[in-house]
């Protein structure tokens, strides 16, 4: 908090004092994100933009494209992507989780949250491919469009951007989860090595927390306008 | 809780406000889902559109106030933030705006 934003002003030339009490690194991450937002939000709104370019019922409804769930040829409408929501969503509590745990200078207690959000990571990657295979094998690809029948029998054909921006989008986003999962096995290596305990304290899993948060950050609007509206 | 530690009180409180927003994330996404699906034929989709849009924006709110800690930090970091996004308004109402003459257009000529 801002109460002693400048307690050591006589180093203030030498660059002793940090810029709004945060370290150039959590800075740097922060304003990386609000840049990364921005392609998100190009993405994203791009998306809106062609749904509102289509009339009504020319759309693909997400209830009927989302509604298949491994193991079962039951169809659950949203259930699995629900599930990849939850993963994410408690992926992201580990880190908070580990932080506090940094904040502690408890080196075991920030791999063992760590290692919780490698797996929920790794786990949310296992869930977008089977949901791309499964899409893929029903014939939408970045040059077929999406097909599915209708209760009363009749086949819908939907646009062909519906496809393209469901690829490029989850694609953008998993790409996120991709790198996301990796640094966060470089830096729970580096905590598990002593690495930060030497250093005194455990930023780094900060830092890099700050990423995956927006990861989940990004996953909520994903999930609003591809699976909800 | 600034710095890189944490007396054990804050670490406590802490522990305990990670938890208490966990179940608010969980609980919103289960009435997201459920008002998605639920949604009776012949409401509102403007208005449906608007409650997930506004349910979205409360995930948002926590996630980045509470698990990426911006609450707490400086005044001019949140707005540093905070202030560029207000461009992405203007985003939206100009490009949803400009998708609907599309479909005018469209329409008009049928087809596509």
């Amino acid at each position: 908090m801002a109460t002693h934003l400048i307690d050591n002003q006589e180093k203030a030339w030498e660059g002793g004092v940090d810029p709004m009490n945060a370290s150039f690194g959590k800075l740097m991450m922060w304003w990386f994100l609000v840049s990364d937002a921005f392609s998100f939000s190009g993405l994203l709104i791009t998306y809106a933009t062609l749904r509102a370019s289509n009339p009504p019922g020319t759309w693909p409804n997400p209830n009927e494209v989302f509604n298949a769930f491994p193991g079962t040829s039951v169809h659950i409408p949203l259930g699995f992507v629900s599930i990849m929501t939850f993963i994410l969503i408690l992926s992201s509590v580990f880190v908070v989780r580990a932080v506090q745990e940094g904040k502690m200078m408890n080196r075991l207690g920030v791999v063992y949250w760590m290692i919780g959000a490698i797996l929920g990571g790794a786990a949310f990657l296992g869930c977008q491919a089977w949901e791309w295979n499964h899409l893929i094998h029903q014939g939408m690809t970045m040059s077929s469009p999406i097909q599915y029948h209708l209760h009363d029998g009749r086949t819908f054909t939907g646009p062909l951007a519906f496809g393209q921006l469901f690829f490029t989008i989850t694609g953008f986003h998993g790409f996120h989860v991709f790198t996301g999962v990796l640094i966060n096995i470089i830096t729970t290596t580096a905590a598990f090595n002593g690495t930060f305990e030497r250093r005194g304290h455990y930023e780094m899993i900060e830092k890099v927390g700050l990423y995956w948060h927006f990861v989940d950050l990004v996953w909520v609007f994903v999930f609003l306008l591809f699976y909800l509206i | 809780m600034s710095g890189h530690h944490m007396t054990p009180e804050e670490y406590k409180s802490g522990v305990k406000a990670v938890w208490v927003t966990t179940a608010l994330l969980t609980v919103i996404t289960i009435v997201e889902v459920t008002v998605a699906l639920m949604w009776p034929y012949g409401w509102s989709k403007l208005v449906l559109n608007l409650l997930l849009t506004f349910m979205g924006l409360a995930k948002a709110f926590w996630i980045m106030g509470e698990f990426m800690h911006l609450k707490y930090e400086v005044r001019s970091l949140i707005l540093s933030i905070l202030v560029p996004c207000l461009f992405l308004i203007w985003f939206i109402i100009a490009l949803l705006y400009e998708g609907n003459a599309w479909m005018s257009v469209r329409q008009y000529w049928g087809g596509m």
